[in-house]
C-alpha cells in the first residue's frame, strides 16, 4: 500500500513535467548579478543611490503565446533599503499576421539610440537615467497590436492609465534639482493614452510615421497648495506627439534621423501665469561609421525648437505670478529640458575577443557652455563574468544644469555575472 | 535528368571553364531549409579560446536567415535576420532585448566580423555567381580528394572586401573543401577548411575551420542538430520572430 501510494506521489510529481512536454511548452531563463557602486570624484564619497543588484526574466511558451517577466532587486548600500520591483509582466500572442502584447512592458519607438523624440511610451526611471536602453525606462500597462505585411509594420498602442516618471524627491545625493517633498498632483484624471505608429521600408530606408496621445511623463508646476502646508502644485499636461523616423545608408556610413512635433495644453486652472497650448519640436540626427578596425564611432546632433504659445487669462483673486514661466518639455529627449542644441559622440570598440570592451562618450551643449565626458571599460576574464569601472565627469558654468552636476561627476565600478 | 546533366559536365573534364565550374557548384541541389544549433570556437594567437552559441534557420541558400543567441550569456536573447535581395541592399536587423527594439544595420560593411569571429558578414553570404569573375587553375588532390582549382576575382558591384578568392572544390560533391581569400592589397588574409556530412540526399556542412593569417587568430565553427528540408515556413523571417527563442 504504502508502495503505491508512494507511486502516486512519484506520478502527481511527474504529471505536470509531462503535461509540459505535451503542451510543447519551452521555460527560458537569463539574468545577472550586478553588484556594484558610485564614488564622487571630488573627495572619492560614496553616492547613496539604489542600484539594481540582481535582474532576471523568465519567459514560459506555449504555442503562439509566451508570458514573459522581467524583474530586480533593488538595493542602497548605504542603508541596506531593498525592494523587489516587477519590471515587466506581460503576455504575448504570436498569429500569422503579427503580434499581440498585454501587461506591464517596456516599449521602445524611434530610430536613433538613446535620446528619442518620439519614444514616449513608458515613463523614466530617474534614478537610472544614466543607463542605456530599456534600463531607464518603467513598465507601464499597456496593450499593444502588431500588423506585418509585407514591408510594413502597423502598431496600435493602449494605455489605460497615465503613469509619471520615478521621481527622487528629496534624494540629496540626486543633481537634478527635484523638490524634496513629493508635490502636490492635482488629480485630474490621469486618463487613458493611445499611439500607433506606421512602418515600412522604401528602397534600402526604413519609414516611420508615429502619433502619440497621452500626459506629460515629466509634471509642470503651476501653482501652490497653501493647505496644510505651502506645497507646490503639479499636473501632467495633456500632450500629443506626432513623428517621423528614418534609417538609411549612405555609403558606409549609417544615417537615423527622428524627428516630432509635440503639441500641449493645460486643461487644468493653475494658480499662476501659464500657457493655454504650446507647441515644440525635437529632432536627433545620428551618424554611425564602422572603421577599418571596427570602432564604432557615432555622432548625435538633438536640438529642440520652441513653437508658439498662447497665454492663459488667470481668473479672480488667485495667486498670480508675474514672471512668465519658460517651458520645460516633459516629454522627447530628456537632454531638451536643458539644452536648445546639444552634440553627442561615442566611441566603442572590443578587443580580445570581446573579453574587453572599451567606450568613451562626450555630450557638448552647443548653445550653453556645458559638457559631460565619459568613459567605460568592461573586463571579461572568464565566460559570463565581467568586471566594469566607468567614469562620468559633468563640467558647466553657473547656471547650467551640469554646473549643477559637477559634484555628481563620478567613478562607478562593478562585477557582472552572467546566467 | 539533373544527375544526367552532372555525369556528361564530369565526363568533359578539364574542358569545362571556370565559370562553368562555378554555375556547376550553384546550381548543385540544396535544401530548400536548413536549421542547426551553431557552436563558434575563437581562438587567439596565445591560444586561449572562447565559445559562442546559437541555433539558425535558414532557406533559398541561405539568402533567409534567422540567427538566435544563446552563449555567451549576455548575449542570450539577441537575434539577427539577414534577407538578400536581388534588385537592392540586404536587409540585417538584429534585436536588442536590452533596448527592447529590433535595429536596421548596414549590410554594406560586408568585411565586417560576424559576432568578433573571423568570418565576416560576406563569409556568410551566398556569392552571387555573376558578380566574381572565374579562372579555372590546374587540378590538386587536397587530403585524398580530386578538387578543381578555381580562382575567382569579385567584381566592382560585389562590393567585396576582398580582392581574390582561391578555391578547391571537390569533383565528386561539387563542395569547396578549402579556400585561401586575399585582402584588398592581394595579400593572404584567411585560409578557410570545410567539413560536410550526406543528409537527406544533401551535402551538408558540419564544420568550417577559418583562420586569419593576418591577425593569428582563428574560428572553428560546428553544426549539429543539422535538419534539411522540414519545411520552414517563410514567415519566419520575420522581424516579431527576432523576439523569441523557438522550440528546436
Amino acid at each position: 500500500m504504502k508502495k503505491i501510494s508512494k507511486g502516486i506521489r512519484y506520478l502527481q510529481l511527474l504529471l505536470p513535467l509531462q503535461l509540459f512536454n505535451l503542451l510543447n511548452a519551452q521555460l527560458n531563463y537569463s539574468g545577472s548579478l550586478n553588484p556594484g557602486n558610485m564614488y564622487r570624484l571630488s573627495d572619492q564619497s560614496e553616492i547613496s543611490l539604489p542600484f539594481r543588484i540582481a535582474e532576471a526574466e523568465v519567459g514560459y511558451s506555449l504555442g503562439d503565446f509566451e508570458i514573459k517577466t522581467n524583474s530586480a532587486f533593488e538595493y542602497r548600500w548605504s542603508n541596506n533599503e531593498n525592494e523587489f520591483q516587477l519590471r515587466e509582466a506581460y503576455i504575448t500572442w504570436y498569429p500569422n499576421w503579427g503580434e499581440v502584447k498585454v501587461g506591464k512592458q517596456i516599449h521602445a519607438w524611434g530610430a536613433v539610440d538613446g535620446n528619442n523624440p518620439t519614444d514616449n511610451l513608458n515613463p523614466y526611471d530617474y534614478y537610472y537615467m544614466f543607463l542605456s536602453g530599456a534600463e531607464r525606462k518603467v513598465g507601464t500597462v499597456s496593450g499593444s497590436v502588431k500588423y506585418y505585411w509585407k514591408d510594413l509594420q502597423i502598431e496600435g498602442l493602449f494605455i489605460p492609465e497615465h503613469e509619471g516618471n520615478r521621481v527622487p524627491f528629496g534624494e540629496q545625493a540626486f543633481p537634478l534639482n527635484i523638490p524634496d517633498l513629493r508635490p502636490f498632483l492635482i488629480d485630474k484624471e490621469r486618463g487613458r493614452e493611445f499611439g500607433f505608429r506606421i512602418q515600412t521600408t522604401l528602397g534600402s530606408s526604413d519609414f516611420s510615421l508615429s502619433y502619440f496621445d497621452g500626459r506629460d511623463r515629466s509634471f509642470t508646476l503651476v501653482g501652490y497648495n497653501e493647505l496644510p502646508n505651502l506645497m507646490p502644485s503639479v499636473f501632467y499636461r495633456k500632450t500629443s506627439v506626432l513623428g517621423f523616423d528614418l534609417v538609411s545608408f549612405i555609403g558606409d556610413f549609417t544615417n537615423r534621423f527622428e524627428i516630432a512635433h509635440f503639441s500641449t495644453k493645460i486643461d487644468v486652472n493653475p494658480d499662476m501665469l501659464y500657457f493655454d497650448n504650446a507647441t515644440y519640436i525635437q529632432y536627433a540626427e545620428q551618424i554611425e561609421y564602422t572603421t577599418p578596425n571596427d570602432i564604432m564611432l557615432s555622432v548625435q546632433l538633438i536640438g529642440y525648437i520652441l513653437g508658439e504659445i498662447s497665454w492663459q487669462e488667470i481668473e479672480g483673486n488667485r495667486s498670480a505670478q508675474t514672471s512668465v514661466p519658460e517651458l520645460i518639455p516633459g516629454m522627447g529627449t530628456p537632454f531638451a529640458t536643458f539644452t536648445d542644441l546639444g552634440l553627442s559622440f561615442s566611441a566603442s570598440a572590443n578587443y580580445y575577443d570581446d573579453a574587453l570592451e572599451l567606450m568613451g562618450n562626450t555630450f557638448i551643449d552647443l548653445k550653453d557652455s556645458q559638457s559631460m565626458l565619459g568613459a567605460s571599460v568592461k573586463y571579461s576574464p572568464i565566460n559570463n563574468w565581467k568586471i566594469k569601472m566607468s567614469i562620468s565627469k559633468f563640467m558647466g558654468e553657473e547656471g547650467t544644469q551640469f554646473y549643477n552636476m559637477e559634484d555628481f561627476s563620478h567613478l562607478k565600478v562593478g562585477l557582472e555575472f552572467h546566467f | 535528368m539533373k544527375k544526367l546533366i552532372f555525369t556528361i559536365c564530369m565526363g568533359l573534364g578539364y574542358s569545362q571553364t571556370g565559370f562553368e565550374i562555378a554555375k556547376m557548384v550553384d546550381e548543385k541541389p540544396s535544401p530548400n531549409d536548413m536549421s542547426n544549433k551553431t557552436k563558434m570556437v575563437l581562438t587567439n594567437s596565445k591560444g586561449k579560446s572562447r565559445s559562442n552559441a546559437m541555433m539558425s534557420k535558414s532557406m533559398d541558400g541561405n539568402k533567409k536567415q534567422i540567427i538566435w543567441f544563446l552563449e555567451p550569456k549576455d548575449d542570450k536573447g539577441v537575434a539577427f535576420l539577414k534577407i538578400e535581395h536581388d534588385d537592392k541592399d540586404d536587409e540585417m536587423r538584429m534585436w536588442l532585448p536590452a533596448f527592447k527594439k529590433v535595429r536596421r544595420i548596414s549590410s554594406k560593411k560586408k568585411g565586417d566580423a560576424f559576432m568578433g569571429s573571423d568570418l565576416s558578414y560576406e563569409d556568410l553570404s551566398s556569392r552571387d555567381l555573376e558578380e566574381n569573375e572565374y579562372k579555372r587553375l590546374d587540378d590538386e588532390i587536397v587530403d585524398g580528394r580530386d578538387c578543381y582549382v578555381l580562382e575567382i576575382l569579385p567584381k566592382k558591384e560585389a562590393k567585396s572586401s576582398y580582392s581574390k578568392h582561391v578555391s578547391w572544390i571537390e569533383k565528386s560533391t561539387l563542395m569547396g573543401v578549402k579556400e585561401e581569400s586575399f585582402d584588398k592589397r592581394g595579400e593572404l588574409k584567411k585560409k578557410k577548411k570545410y567539413h560536410f556530412t550526406d543528409l537527406k540526399g544533401y551535402h551538408v556542412m558540419q564544420r568550417v575551420f577559418v583562420e586569419d593569417v593576418q591577425k593569428q587568430h582563428s574560428t572553428e565553427v560546428t553544426f549539429t542538430d543539422i535538419e534539411v528540408d522540414s519545411g520552414i515556413d517563410e514567415k519566419l523571417f520575420q522581424e516579431k520572430n527576432l523576439k523569441r527563442l523557438p522550440r528546436k
